[in-house]
């Protein structure tokens, strides 16, 4: 019984524990973390101060809510830190900046879902082309930022990058990092295998990958487990080459797609044992360990390139690479065209408070100003879709993508943006099907067009 | 107990049965123990050595810098109290409410005595995944986002039918006349709960107890979507700092992981010593 | 024992917290999900009726189909083969062999590790290059038997299932809690009868806990097993072609791709097979047998 009474003791002590830590939190929460239902309480305080006292005392400082997933080992982590630091210092006492981190994708995506669905939406947030855009963008939860654009700030971005996403000509949700899809390939072992040139078609393609095969080498990694993303950005390449610049107007009825999965199947021959269950962790690994010829992903990956870590006897695996672009299919209508995505939206949440709009606006432009995009770029080694300058200090690698994308007749986008978010999820089963030869092509594509209808 | 029992010597069906026995024992320790080992060895690896090299092999050269890395960068000190202090308060709560509620159901004929427990042991089956959004609005109407109470409420409440099962299956199992016995002697509702109910479910209440702490302190969804500031961060959102989908830094994660998993390791092994001392030593009257 | 009038006022004080937060956290949410069932919703535009077309939609599809199949199938073993090993050996170690409070404590070892860890070292045993069980193949001489266990339709799931099985040490505690409350009278007549431990566990001790944590246990792995989620989706993530797949796993898909309607009427239908389990296991236990009655509790003094 006594040591009954000491546990219970033990439990009320934690109770007034917990107490303290409940009235400490909101404490300092108009501080440091301003985050509870934005929608609401913003309205207030803001709205009052400059009625009140317009000329003398400053407004209250505005605080603006940023989860971020450009934290922890996101390249862009280090100079996006700085950033935010820079500019809460330029607007002290006016505007603050408040990066909640966030570091697992999917975890950020179900959190901005269900706040955005619950009428809280974070101030600022980055979107991917998982969620909605169209759908958003019609919602009248977004700011629309088409005014501001038009001032001239939308003249420091691509041309066109606001075709694709903008509704009746607005523009809510403002793409921001880009990414596209040229192919690394190790020089090293292509001149083991006896080659001395990237193959320029297909047919071409598997001539190599035939003698890859021949001398022990993965011609490249394919992964169906997670979600599949390798085996995506094949896919999407595949697309390119087969159904050319206008492949996704007639959605998923293109022939081209289910020629695309053919091909698709046939490259699981030439890649490593276990590619069904592979995650990216694994293509990553058999790319790094030297033994996989050629490497498919966004420029987000440059750094690892570089990365002493990765280095074999000294030598860094950047100096035994090349960059490539797509090859063509015979027969296809692809032409030199490119593969691209958008990497990261910048939404910011429509604010009742003029003062308010005016703050986050001044932050977003502060963060998509040509400087500081190109400083970011060559911290990062990502791409953007504002015109910038690049630094004569990037990396070779790096200045091959840019090439490639300046030389590229047209862009056509990764299917994972081109389709609604149910394609993505339901590739990776679909894939696993058609290489297992559970579904045969035109099965696979009948998969991926269900998911979409059920969604839809 | 079998201290006391004089055992014969061992010979035929008795022999094969104990070196059975035996395999059994050693088998389940090496199978639960190899994770653990797994997980030391490649938390000292390169993140080179982890993805290229074999995932059986040792490390080169023993990093502890992953170690520091998950110290230094991901601030696991303060996320480790965090998720002490919302553990150990949710589920204080959480048994006492859930035993209370347990006692009830399980002493007393009511009308809708069985269908309240069914509901409860319904709840068991609810895919909380599905109910993001009407927990992330509740606990904001409550004002209690971004709070370590909004985490603790949560958390209390959404373990309550697993340990409302738990610990009514205990005291279904104590004997009635007990508790008669107690009444006729003019014990009230509250005496019979705590002299007698209270201490004889000790094994039920622990378990439930140590179900709902584990359930705590890996709970990660929830503990991301209600809470904003790094200030009040658990543990499981500083596990998650090192991955990311272009990106994981998979050693210093393994690292993060061994230092969440010491204290609960720790902590299981303290209370368990003295819980289950007092289990054992049980006793109806003090 | 009957309700006296005294009693009612503190029965619902203490009933009162439970039934509190069951309605706010539970009920409430729930009826939520089963209204967003009826719907087609995609969490931003207006909500639009759809009766029962989701259910349908569902009943169609094949990965759903697979996924009940398997959730099924994995509450099956967790609570007829996971759990009775686990009594195994909660039976053997409440005989207190040497070194059984160390066994014990490690044997709970794997609830304490983090999913992701679990998930990555399983990964590695199952990986087909490097992985560990491919390697002891190919070391017995075994080695065309070697294969991409994850990414084989035949051996997905029973890989994803009996790694998992083993990891008894939950279970195996809340027996052996139950175990150690058994009045050593019951064991030291039944020596003093010449029988032998596997009798006296056959015969005492599981008789003994059936009605209790045994009952618990079955109900709790099983409904464990219909709610499985976290190490599938760190495993295999459902693959290959949906193979591995779960309701859970499915539902969380069909959130991501913001199809409220189906995912709420997939957590619905999980919901109702787990009523009809638990409702099942129940009758198993109640029918069979003499019923073992409350029982004495060992050392009341």
């Amino acid at each position: 019984m006594k040591r009954l009474l000491a546990l219970l003791l033990a439990l009320v002590m934690v109770f007034g524990l917990a107490a303290c830590g409940n009235s400490a939190a909101p404490a300092e929460k108009p501080a440091e973390a301003p985050a509870e239902a934005p929608a609401e309480a913003p309205a207030e305080a803001p709205a009052e101060a400059p009625a009140e006292a317009p000329a003398e005392a400053p407004a209250e400082e505005i605080v603006i809510n940023f989860p971020s997933i450009w934290v922890g080992t996101d390249s862009k982590a280090a100079y996006m830190a700085q950033l935010v630091e820079n500019f809460n210092a330029e607007n002290a006492g006016a505007i603050k900046v408040v990066v909640e981190e966030q570091t697992d994708y999917q975890a950020y995506r179900d959190k901005i879902r269900t706040t955005i669905t619950t009428g809280s939406a974070p101030d600022l947030c980055i979107l991917d082309t998982t969620f909605d855009i169209k759908a958003y963008s019609e919602s009248g939860k977004f700011m629309d930022l088409t005014p501001y654009l038009n001032e001239g700030w939308g003249d420091t971005f691509a041309d066109g990058a606001f075709d694709a996403w903008s509704v009746d000509g607005h523009t809510y949700i403002l793409p921001f990092e880009s990414a596209i899809f040229p192919l690394i390939y190790n020089t090293k072992i292509f001149n083991e295998i006896g080659w001395d040139h990237f193959p320029a078609t297909y047919d071409e393609f598997f001539q190599f990958c035939k003698d890859a095969k021949d001398k022990g080498y993965n011609a490249m990694g394919q992964m169906a487990g997670d979600n599949a993303w390798s085996s995506m950005l094949w896919y999407s390449l595949i697309v390119e080459a087969i159904g050319g610049k206008d492949v996704y107007a007639n959605g998923l009825q293109d022939p081209a797609f289910v020629e695309a999965a053919k091909v698709l199947k046939e490259m699981y021959s030439y890649t490593f044992d276990g590619a069904i269950s592979a995650t990216a962790g694994d293509v990553n690994g058999h790319w790094l360990a030297r033994d996989t010829a050629i490497y498919l992903n966004g420029p987000w990956w440059i750094g690892n390139l570089y990365k002493e870590d990765n280095a074999v006897d000294g030598v860094l695996l950047a100096d035994d690479c090349d960059v490539a672009v797509n090859p063509k299919y015979e027969g296809g209508k692809g032409d030199g065209g490119l593969v691209t995505t958008v990497q990261g939206f910048l939404a910011a949440a429509k604010q009742d408070d003029p003062a308010k709009e005016a703050a986050v606006v001044k932050f977003l432009q502060y963060l998509t100003d040509p400087d500081h995009v190109s400083e970011l770029a060559l911290s990062s080694g990502a791409m953007f879709f504002v015109k910038y300058t690049p630094s004569p200090d990037t990396s070779v690698i790096a200045q091959k993508f840019t090439e490639i994308a300046n030389n590229a007749n047209y862009t056509v986008l990764h299917v994972n943006g081109a389709f609604p978010t149910a394609f993505s999820t339901e590739f990776p089963a679909a894939v696993s099907a058609l290489v297992l030869g559970e579904v045969d092509e035109q099965g696979f594509v009948d998969m991926l067009q269900t998911a979409i209808d059920n969604a839809a | 107990m079998s201290e006391t029992r004089v055992h014969a010597p061992l010979h035929g069906r008795e022999l094969v049965l104990a070196v059975l026995r035996w395999i059994l024992i050693i088998f389940f320790a090496l199978y639960t123990l190899f994770p653990l080992l797994w997980l030391a060895v490649s938390s000292l690896k390169t993140n080179f050595e982890f993805l290229a090299g074999s995932p059986f092999a040792l490390p080169a050269v023993p990093q502890w810098q992953n170690y520091i890395n998950a110290l230094t960068v991901a601030g696991l000190g303060r996320m480790l109290l965090n998720s002490v202090i919302v553990g150990l308060a949710a589920t204080a709560f959480n048994i006492i409410v859930a035993s209370m509620g347990a006692y009830c159901i399980s002493r007393f004929r009511f009308n809708g005595r069985e269908q309240l427990f069914t509901l409860f042991t319904a709840g068991i089956l609810v895919p909380l995944n599905a109910l993001m959004v009407p927990y992330f609005v509740i606990i904001n109407k409550l004002g209690l986002y971004n709070t370590y109470g909004g985490m603790i409420l949560l958390y209390c409440a959404i373990g309550i039918p697993m340990s409302t099962f738990l610990v009514r299956g205990l005291m279904d199992s104590i004997p009635i006349d007990l508790e008669e016995a107690a009444y006729i002697d003019g014990c009230g509702f509250f005496g019979r709960f705590f002299h007698i109910i209270l201490p004889l479910s000790r094994t039920g209440i622990v378990t439930a107890a140590t179900f709902e702490f584990l359930t705590c302190w890996n709970e990660f969804v929830f503990a991301n979507l209600i809470v904003s500031s790094e200030k009040l961060r658990t543990i499981q959102v500083g596990i998650r700092y090192f991955t990311n989908q272009f990106s994981t830094d998979y050693v210093s994660m393994y690292a993060a992981i061994m230092i969440s998993i010491i204290p609960s390791i720790l902590g299981y092994v303290l209370f368990q010593e003295q819980i289950i001392a007092g289990m054992t030593s049980g006793a109806v009257k003090g | 024992m009957k309700l006296e009038r005294s009693d009612r006022g503190p029965l619902w004080a203490f009933l009162g917290p439970a039934i509190i937060l069951m309605l706010v956290f539970f009920v409430i949410p729930v009826i939520y999900v089963a209204v967003v069932s009826l719907m087609k919703w995609n969490g931003i535009s207006a909500p639009e009726f759809r009766a029962v077309r989701n259910y349908l939609l569902l009943f169609k599809d094949k990965a759903f189909q697979r996924s009940v199949i398997n959730n099924v199938i994995w509450a099956l073993v967790a609570g007829f083969i996971q759990v009775p090993l686990a009594m195994v050996m909660a039976i053997i170690l409440s005989r207190k062999p040497k070194g059984w409070k160390f066994f014990r404590t490690v044997y709970f070892f794997p609830q304490v590790i983090s999913g992701i860890a679990l998930a990555t070292l399983w990964r590695a045993v199952y990986n087909a290059e490097t992985g560990l069980l491919n390697g002891l193949l190919k070391a017995f001489g075994q080695g065309a038997l070697a294969k991409d266990w994850l990414g084989t339709l035949q051996t997905a799931f029973p890989a994803v299932l009996i790694y998992w099985v083993f990891y008894i040490g939950y279970y195996m505690v809340i027996m052996m809690a139950d175990i150690t409350t058994i009045d050593e009278s019951y064991y030291e007549a039944a020596t003093i009868d010449g029988a032998t431990d596997f009798q006296q566990a056959i015969h005492i001790t599981i008789p003994l806990i059936r009605r209790t944590s045994l009952l618990t246990c079955v109900t709790l792995a099983s409904v464990m097993g219909l709610r499985q989620f976290e190490q599938v989706y760190m495993l295999t993530n459902g693959g290959p072609a949906n193979s591995t797949s779960t309701i859970v796993l499915y539902m969380y898909k069909k959130l991501q791709d913001t199809n409220y309607g189906m995912a709420s009427a997939s957590a619905v239908i999980l919901i109702l097979v787990g009523i009809v389990f638990i409702v099942c296991i129940r009758k198993l236990f109640e029918g069979r047998g003499e019923g073992a009655a409350p029982r004495k509790r060992r050392a009341v003094k």
